[in-house]
């Protein structure tokens, strides 16, 4: 359920405001409104229409306001209400960009134009529920009349009204800033302000540094708890088993991915416009802008008969089913369920493990919390001695999880946190893997060699030496993240704790998205320095360490393995099986493979190029290759040969780069392009070109892929068409 | 498809930009090929015993039943690989009859079992046939009087690829023989065949050699066989994993030695990402790969059939994009933007790349941490495993080595930057090493895992969900010691868990009944659901101990709930004083009703609950607390009241 919000912005744009103060370059008003659009445009991104928002404006060369244009009421003159208060979307913010600038009126009354937002939360949202507040950005020059203060600060109260006064360059002690050539007035003014702030139940005062400067933090979501699971956690079948415990619990999300903000697939609409941000379809097009894409599907089946052999059919026509294998078996509609396991909701421990018999790494996702059922004795006491028991016996316990009937199983692994530290007392779990998820892959031992011969090596250029093995561990040692920095009491702190690092992407797109919509013409600015805090070693660290990096630097003994080579001609090293014979002595011995045939085409055309001792050879070679690709395109009944023909391609494409020979591949490609797109090959072998040796990478060899080549990155694109 | 409650996880209508590269890497497909010798010694049955535990297979029976497994588990795990069945030094021969393809004679003893495809219902059954019921109609598994000439064998297979696996990222050759030495001293057979390996070799076929040991003899290698194997070209170095023979013995059977050797070639080794540079510190970078050995299978997708034909037939489908008006956009037309505040943002691709570009791919280390810095919760994400490789930086192993013994020796972890690739989402991992330093120690907590780093994702604080609620410690008391006896009775065998005896039911479920369904076969209505924990064993075992710990549990809730009785009543008592004051039109907001009386539905009891649904209250509660009520229990609040309270009415009866 969405939080409903009233927020007002009461925000100063007195003639004073123009100006530029404390070395900044912008105006107190640019300042200001930074914050504030911060602030609205994250509104306008949550999208909601509960989340609403008024505006008005102090020191406005008007004045319209519902006290002042009563007639009856004094001292609320150059306040005007921008806008009303209600759900805000780009085309609020667009309306509202254009009527923020400074104007020429100074004197009226902050605390006046508080009254006037008041009086709109009051009005708008009655006697609901509602969070409601109103954010006050002045740069405290105009005169506050501060006699009624007590009177509004109780009317504030009583409607329950948060009110944050964010004055630009105010004096804050706690934040560090003084201005010191502060005018009295200012200084009469900001004490004024605090003073009402001080008396309000719900109050924030701050100077306008700190919160442009807290503008970089990210801004998390929140999400609302979510209640996955609330039944019995068994340990044995309390239907046949009169020995079987249950424990009433609830099981809530403890870890989930937050996503990047995605992007939409869209065009351009007719009548283009050149401005970035327009009107989404569904809701106005308005003729113009960015409209969006939606997918449609159509169906084709092999045929014989029909041309290119293969034919479209209509989606009622079509059965649903699975594959198995490459058999596909048909269901009718009402069968779809019976290759569904069936499950019942259920939450029951299988055994239990000690911790050292887990590792972390085998954890398949997020994690959950299991709290007991409220209020509930039984429940409350019966999980907090399991949880004792698992801690004191340093045990995990294994479970089968079925979130609701017909959910799929789970194996979740329940981990006890007895909240000696935290103060709460839970379960975390965290999924594990099934059999069918885990692929056994071998690798070489990393403490020793095995030779081919079956001899084991301790010592070997793969393998560290002593010397390496104690810079390494001097080097971790030193590069201790845990204990390096500590905090007043001497304690030391956890650098890089999970819950201070934020996820990058998420929030440089947000900030950029922001800033876009708020102001379409500015580029974009380089990402927020907090983002890109833990992409490298703090540097106060590697300082630290520097003697144990030269060291280990020293003892690795690292070699760069140099750009390959292109060799052009001459013997490469040859290939060898386990034996290390030479094969192609062997090949040298039997009859010369004189020409490539069709059926070992690419065994035959490697040996034949790296035999090669001179271009005629590459070029006969390359000939011979071409034309079995193109028979092999011709004779293809409809698509049977295209795969087959299109490896022969890439590895002819591989051996031209090898040999530096762009162009011969350049011409055979537009050659075959010319034959494939003109029906020469015996039909319409389109599907050739685009799919195959467009969609697999096979396109003219450009000049960016290999420095002789004369073919553009522009050409190879237009020619892939 | 009804297989989620992931709905969290699905997406929307939008198309995302997903991680694509996992799915890039998924596609490069495998196919594998079985040469099994068909020879009288590799027929020969196993000497008769009376052990019930001893071999009673033939290696050919044994070679077989490990290929119909492996097809198996290739329908399930892999469903887009290939695989087919050449057996050899048979006495008829038979390679593919279609034309256009060699007549039979062309390969003489090499018997083409099940053609190199994505296999068929029918080629399942045929296997199946063949190995559990021995019907051997054909009459197939008899050998030739001479043998097979192995280049022969070479060439078929090299034929067998190059026509059905064009294009394959991963084409592997499987020669299952007990016969080191097919050729003798035929020099020229023998430099035959070497020339049809390189062949392979050139085509990018791997030989995987699976040899049979008889009577403990050890099968040498340098007779025939190392002529014929090349080191894989991903393994640049001088370390092999190699070549394991199968035997019996040892309390194995040859099945199960053949069938634990092949499995650890079930799936090709494709490295997720290569040449990836892992800085250790400035000036000291390593290379390596990345590998997926833990990926969460999922059964297939429905498909759409098409049943217009002889044979129901898979229809492809191919999408289009079109615009609100129905017209087909050409890809040029596409940009992308981003929705806020009901409208659409965009960037020019130059900006989105630079927007996303924050680091080019990198494994940099930031800092070490100790293992149990590592929040126990902290987990949002399979983990990557990385293994070191010197195609970057000649060197890199032994670095990458003294880093990992290292690792074990202190239990820390390096806490890392890591971007998978161009243009990927930055992360944040710790690196944690597997398997340990003790030779001894060969079963490790993780047998069925590679040993050496692994990427373990830590979440972001965009990551975390706050739960507000409370969950005060409680002291540990006698029902903590009664626990302990029962958890410590109740280990798991071997006291850890180990994934590879839990099949997933759902998985072994679908398929079963689909390969029921597709061979034609009666569709069963039970399955042993390996999930379920043993029941009887549990009561067996502390079925005394739970029954006391529920006494006392009883008592002890007993106890507790009087105490809070108390409490809560002298708190009502205080309450009262102060309440006494307060004006009248406070207790309207629910009159006559005691749920309503607490200010947040959402605290009331499940007792409450009960009580103001027997009473009929329930209805007198506000939208608004019925709406804290059900948030608190998780239940979805949307819809009119009367929606509501029929929702929560259903909960209470369940529940409460």
């Amino acid at each position: 359920m969405a939080d409903k919000e009233a927020t007002v912005y009461v925000v100063d744009f007195g003639e004073s405001m123009a100006d530029c103060h404390n070395g900044r370059v912008e105006s107190d008003l640019d300042f200001g409104m930074r914050y504030v659009w911060d602030k609205i445009s994250t509104t306008v991104a949550a999208s909601r229409k509960t989340w609403t928002i008024g505006f008005v404006g102090l020191n406005t060369n008007e004045t319209d306001n519902d006290l002042a244009n009563g007639g009856e009421l004094e001292g609320y003159d150059n306040i005007s209400v921008l806008q009303p208060i209600g759900p805000m979307s780009m085309t609020e913010l667009r309306e509202l960009r254009s009527k923020v600038q400074p104007s020429r009126s100074y004197g009226a009354d902050p605390v006046s134009a508080v009254v006037v937002a008041l009086t709109m939360i009051e009005q708008y949202t009655k006697k609901l529920k509602y969070k409601r507040r109103i954010i006050l950005v002045t740069n405290g020059e105009s005169k506050i009349d501060d006699e009624e203060l007590d009177a509004i600060a109780e009317r504030l109260n009583e409607s329950k009204v948060e009110l944050v006064v964010i004055g630009i360059d105010f004096d804050d002690p706690e934040y560090g800033f003084k201005e010191e050539d502060k005018s009295t007035n200012k200084k009469n003014n900001e004490e004024a302000l605090q003073l009402l702030v001080d008396k309000c139940t719900d109050g924030v005062f701050g100077t306008m540094q700190q919160a442009v400067e807290e503008l970089s933090i990210p801004r998390i979501k929140p999400v609302r708890p979510f209640k996955a699971y609330d039944g019995p956690l068994t340990l044995g079948d309390p239907s046949k088993y009169e020995s079987a415990i249950s424990i009433h619990v609830e099981r809530y999300f403890k870890t989930k991915r937050a996503p990047p903000p995605s992007a939409s697939t869209v065009v351009v609409s007719n009548g283009v416009g050149q401005s970035q941000a327009f009107k989404d379809e569904d809701v106005d097009m308005g003729g113009t802008g960015f409209s969006g894409v939606k997918q449609m599907r159509t169906y084709r089946v092999n045929d014989p008969d029909a041309p290119g052999g293969k034919r479209d059919v209509d989606f009622e026509e079509l059965a649903k089913g699975y594959q198995y294998g490459r058999t596909v078996v048909p269901f009718g509609e009402s069968d779809m369920s019976i290759t569904k396991y069936e499950t019942k909701k259920s939450f029951t421990i299988i055994g239990f493990i000690p911790y050292d018999s887990y590792n972390p790494f085998i954890n398949m996702g997020e994690t959950g919390l299991i709290v007991p059922q409220k209020m509930n004795e039984e429940a409350e006491l019966g999980l907090s001695a399991l949880i004792h028991a698992l801690h004191e016996v340093e045990s995990y316990a294994v479970a089968r999880y079925v979130q609701k009937d017909g959910a799929q199983v789970q194996i979740l692994l329940l981990k006890p946190n007895p909240g000696l530290e935290d103060d709460f007392e839970c379960l975390y779990d965290v999924p594990l893997p099934f059999a069918e998820d885990v692929r056994s892959y071998q690798f070489p031992p990393l403490d020793k060699v095995l030779t081919v011969s079956g001899n084991v090596l301790k010592e070997h250029r793969l393998l560290p030496n002593d010397e390496l093995k104690d810079a390494m561990s001097d080097f971790v040692d030193a590069m201790d993240l845990s204990h390096y920095e500590v905090d007043e009491d001497g304690k030391p702190l956890d650098y890089a704790p999970v819950d201070e690092v934020y996820n990058p992407i998420i929030h440089r797109m947000n900030q950029a998205i922001r800033a876009r919509a708020i102001d379409p013409d500015s580029p974009i600015g380089p990402p927020a320095e907090i983002l890109l805090k833990y992409s490298k070693p703090p540097k106060k660290l590697l300082d630290k360490a520097k003697h144990e990096i030269g060291n280990l630097i020293d003892a690795a003994e690292l070699k760069k393995v140099p750009e390959k080579a292109k060799g052009r001609f001459g013997k490469k090293d040859a290939v060898k099986p386990l034996s290390g014979l030479d094969i192609d002595s062997l090949l040298g011995g039997q009859p010369k493979r004189a020409a490539i045939s069709s059926e070992n085409a690419i065994p035959e055309f490697k040996q034949m190029l790296n035999a090669a001792e001179d271009d005629e050879t590459i070029e006969k070679a390359v000939k011979q290759m071409g034309d079995i690709i193109r028979k092999l395109i011709k004779d293809s009944f409809a698509d049977v040969f295209y795969s087959r023909a299109a490896e022969n391609l890439s590895v002819m494409r591989e051996g031209l780069l090898g040999y530096e020979m762009p162009m011969l591949y350049n011409k055979y490609l537009k050659a075959l392009k010319k034959s494939l797109l003109s029906g020469e090959l015996d039909g319409d072998r389109r599907e050739m070109w685009y799919k195959h040796i467009v969609g697999d990478g096979l396109g003219l060899i450009t000049k960016e892929e290999l420095d002789v080549s004369d073919v553009t990155e522009e050409e190879a694109k237009q020619f892939a068409k | 498809m009804a297989w989620g409650d992931d709905e969290e996880h699905r997406f929307g209508g939008d198309e995302e930009e997903e991680e694509l590269d996992e799915n890039d890497y998924k596609t490069q497909k495998d196919a594998v090929l079985f040469a099994i010798d068909v020879s009288s010694s590799m027929l020969q049955p196993p000497p008769s015993s009376d052990n019930r535990k001893s071999d009673k297979d033939s290696a050919v029976a044994a070679a077989l039943k490990c290929a119909y497994q492996f097809m198996q588990q290739r329908i399930i795990a892999q469903p887009k690989d290939m695989m087919g069945i050449l057996l050899f030094g048979t006495e008829k021969s038979k390679f593919r009859d279609e034309t256009g393809g060699r007549s039979g004679s062309g390969y003489p003893h090499c018997y083409l079992f099940t053609e190199l495809d994505i296999p068929a219902a029918e080629d399942v059954k045929k296997l199946q046939e063949l190995v559990e019921e021995g019907e051997d109609v054909d009459e197939v598994l008899v050998p030739s009087k001479e043998p097979a000439l192995m280049s022969n064998v070479l060439f078929c297979a090299n034929q067998i690829f190059t026509t059905n696996a064009a294009n394959f990222g991963s084409r592997r050759l499987f020669i299952i023989t007990d016969n080191e030495n097919p050729h003798g001293n035929d020099k020229q057979a023998k430099s035959s065949a070497a020339v049809r390996a390189k062949d392979l070799y050139d085509l990018g076929v791997t030989i995987e050699l699976f040899p049979v040991s008889r009577a403990n003899k050890a099968f040498d290698l340098s007779k025939f066989y190392d002529d014929i194997i090349y080191r894989s070209p991903a393994e640049e170095s001088d370390t092999s994993e190699g070549v394991k023979a199968s035997r019996s013995g040892d309390g194995l059977t040859l099945l199960s030695s053949l069938i634990s050797n092949i499995n650890s070639k079930q799936a090709p080794k494709r490295s997720y990402f290569s040449k990836m540079p892992f800085e250790l510190a400035p000036g000291l970078t390593i290379t390596v790969k990345g590998y997926m050995p833990l990926h969460q299978q999922k059964p297939a997708r429905t498909c759409y059939v098409w049943l217009g034909g002889e044979q129901a037939q898979l229809a492809q489908s191919e999408t289009v994009k079109v615009d609100s008006e129905a017209r087909t956009v050409e890809k040029s037309e596409i940009k992308k933007a981003y929705k806020f505040g009901g409208e659409y943002i965009y960037f020019t691709p130059e900006e989105a790349k630079s927007l996303k570009e924050l680091d080019s791919k990198v494994l940099r280390i930031i800092g070490f941490k100790p293992l149990a810095n590592i929040p126990m919760w902290a987990s949002v994400k399979k983990s990557t495993f990385i293994f070191p490789s010197e195609e970057g930086y000649v060197g890199s192993t032994r670095v990458f080595s003294a880093l990992w013994q290292k690792l074990l020796v202190s239990n820390k972890v390096g806490i890392a930057w890591f971007v998978a690739r161009k243009n990927a989402n930055p992360a944040m991992v710790a690196i944690i090493p597997s398997g340990s330093l003790n030779d001894e120690d060969e079963d490790s907590t993780v047998p069925y895992l590679p040993v050496g780093l692994w990427l373990y994702p830590l979440p972001f604080a965009d990551d975390i969900r706050n739960v507000d609620i409370k969950a005060p410690p409680k002291p540990a008391d006698e029902l903590t010691d009664q626990m302990r006896e029962i958890i410590q009775n109740l280990q798991l065998p071997k006291a850890t868990y180990n994934p590879l005896k839990y099949p997933n039911p759902a998985l072994q479920w679908h398929y079963k009944i689909l390969q029921a369904m597709a061979l034609d076969e009666d569709v069963p209505d039970e399955m042993a659901d390996l999930t379920v924990p043993k029941y009887k064993q549990i009561d067996k075992r502390v079925g005394g101990y739970l029954a006391e710990w529920k006494q006392e549990l009883a008592e002890k809730a007993k106890e507790f709930m009087e105490l809070r009785a108390t409490k809560r009543e002298l708190e009502q008592q205080d309450m009262e004083l102060v309440e006494r004051p307060r004006p009248a039109k406070r207790q309207k907001a629910a009159p006559g009703s005691t749920a309503g009386s607490r200010s947040s539905g959402g605290q009331m009891s499940n007792a409450e609950l009960k009580a103001a649904l027997e009473n009929d209250t329930l209805k007198k509660l506000t939208v608004a607390v019925l709406k804290d009520v059900l948030t608190s229990k998780g239940i979805s609040t949307t819809g009119k009241k009367a929606d509501l309270l029929e929702r929560l009415e259903a909960w209470i009866e369940e529940h409460a």
